[in-house]
């Protein structure tokens, strides 16, 4: 059954939550980082689980392939670190590891999928910015969310007339 | 509309292992470790002043960075499924001493006591005394701490005081002085209360700002008056309340310690702006449940200092978040809570 874990980079406050609890499930090295921008917004960046991704196609070892949640995953048994997953990837989100000398990645947290828990950066993000879950149930939070803002965008409109999203 | 998953270790509450650990503070630190330890079978007892849990989740970030549900669910989740026993209104000091958030505590319990009665106690207190310039007019009505302010709104958005005891924001002028987060929350929350005018002042540039130029300038889109190169010298007052601010501009000189070009004020270049009210968002300062030597090490920014375990100087006491690292950010205060209560629990379990 395909799932998503998407960030809402619109909801996301910069917290760092998700790369907190993904640094320590993973040992120290977090699979979604957040980097700042010139203008000083922070942006979480990870892998997007691409429906045609780049990385799959272009692996030569065929070390990459994609679980029955639809998780872009990395076998490191088959990984040859050539980095051209890499070289593709439009977020660059494939890193290297020099411990396991592989090409390491987000697997969606497949341990956790496994025994029935979810991604634990969409569990603990405290904006509630990063969603998993069916695509329809992903979009319905996603327009729930948006419904609650523009609601409390039009109660407290009397001194915010006609402003941005952020609300 | 889910909560966050403090326990997010485990999927059901496992066996308890007899042994009782008490947290001392409620914020993401305490309610990340706490979440950590009942996935490892442990009794957790925390202790808190607020009158719910959540710290400066739920009582100083606005309503629109963190929703309150997101928060609330999250430690119901701790206290209904994995039987954590929250002591809310509680303080845990060695001695009584004030700062902000205060207001709601009925309880006092001793820290020797839980030292005493617990096998382990982690310190999560966070860093709740504000720091205020000493210039003239400090004391004058109308003068807040920005956590303050931040904290008496939020108390009324989640129902633990009246909308009366919030200071009167709509119509009013207010300046903030500071360009961090905290800065820019309480000039948000300002706007968003009606505030006629607000005005942020920070004695370096918006490229220095610590909240980023894109925070200061949505801001600015919104109506803010951003004042850079500015530092207040005095309030002025009249009958006791808030009348006016005093400011002196400034030019930046070489870098200091920080790595930021040094503002250096500038003689006879004073000017003055109408206002009713003042907020300081220029820093916070560590506060743990004691101020007195009781063999718990501090640094000379007065927060406390762990070994590489996060035990502080005294066996089976150990520390996280804020109060260890200095005012900082959600995640790191998550993931310091994880990082302690993993090493708590190699401690209590003789590893």
């Amino acid at each position: 059954m395909r799932r998503l874990l998407h960030v809402d980079y619109s909801l996301c406050i910069g917290c760092e939550t998700c790369q907190g609890v993904c640094e320590f499930i993973h040992h120290g090295k977090p699979n979604i980082r957040i980097y700042y921008t010139m203008s000083g917004l922070p942006i979480p960046i990870n892998c997007r689980h691409c429906e045609k991704a780049p990385c799959m196609e272009v692996c030569p070892s065929n070390a990459i392939y994609k679980d029955s949640d639809g998780a872009v995953i990395i076998d490191p048994k088959k990984c040859i670190g050539c980095l051209m997953c890499l070289a593709v990837c439009p977020f660059g989100a494939p890193s290297f590891d020099v411990r396991v000398k592989v090409v390491t990645k987000c697997d969606m947290c497949a341990d956790r999928r496994r025994v029935g828990m979810e991604p634990a950066c969409s569990e603990m993000c405290p904006a509630e910015a990063i969603f998993f879950g069916k695509p329809e149930e992903i979009e319905d939070e996603i327009r729930m969310r948006t419904a609650e803002k523009i609601a409390r965008e039009r109660i407290s409109s009397k001194s915010l007339e006609g402003v941005g999203r952020l609300l | 509309m889910k909560g966050m998953r403090f326990a997010f270790l485990c999927k059901e509450k496992p066996e308890k292992n007899g042994k009782k650990i008490a947290i001392i503070g409620a914020g993401p630190a305490g309610l990340s470790a706490a979440g950590y330890l009942v996935c490892h079978g442990y009794d957790v007892h925390i202790y808190d002043k607020l009158p719910e849990p959540g710290g400066l989740m739920l009582f100083g970030i606005p309503e629109f960075r963190i929703p309150i549900y997101r928060v609330r669910k999250g430690y119901e989740e701790l206290k209904n499924i994995f039987e954590v026993t929250f002591y809310p209104k509680t303080k845990v000091i060695s001695s009584k001493k004030e700062e902000e958030g205060d207001e709601f505590v009925e309880n006092f319990v001793e820290f020797e006591e839980l030292v005493k009665e617990y096998d382990a106690v982690l310190i999560a207190t966070g860093t709740w005394e504000s720091t205020i310039p000493k210039i003239e007019g400090v004391e004058l009505d109308g003068v807040y701490p920005a956590l303050d302010y931040l904290f008496k709104i939020k108390s009324a958005k989640l129902g633990h005081v009246s909308w009366e005891e919030v200071p009167k924001i709509d119509g009013k002028s207010v300046v903030v002085v500071g360009a961090g987060h905290t800065a820019v929350d309480a000039a948000m929350e300002s706007l968003l209360l009606g505030a006629e005018r607000v005005y942020l002042v920070y004695r370096r540039t918006i490229n220095e700002a610590p909240a980023g130029a894109y925070e200061i300038n949505l801001l600015k889109q919104r109506g803010v008056r951003w004042l850079e190169l500015a530092t207040p010298v005095r309030i002025i007052g009249e009958y006791g309340k808030v009348k006016a601010i005093e400011l002196q501009k400034c030019k930046l000189g070489e870098p200091d310690e920080s790595g930021r070009r040094r503002p250096i004020p500038i003689e006879g270049s004073n000017f003055q702006i109408d206002v009713d009210m003042v907020v300081f968002a220029v820093g916070q300062k560590a506060t743990p449940p004691f101020n007195e030597d009781i063999g718990i090490a501090v640094d000379k920014k007065g927060r406390i200092v762990v070994d590489s375990r996060h035990m502080t100087s005294r066996e089976g006491v150990f520390a996280a978040g804020d109060v260890v690292i200095g005012p900082s950010k959600v995640g790191r205060a998550v993931l310091d809570g994880l990082v302690a209560a993993e090493s708590m629990h190699m401690w209590l379990s003789g590893r």
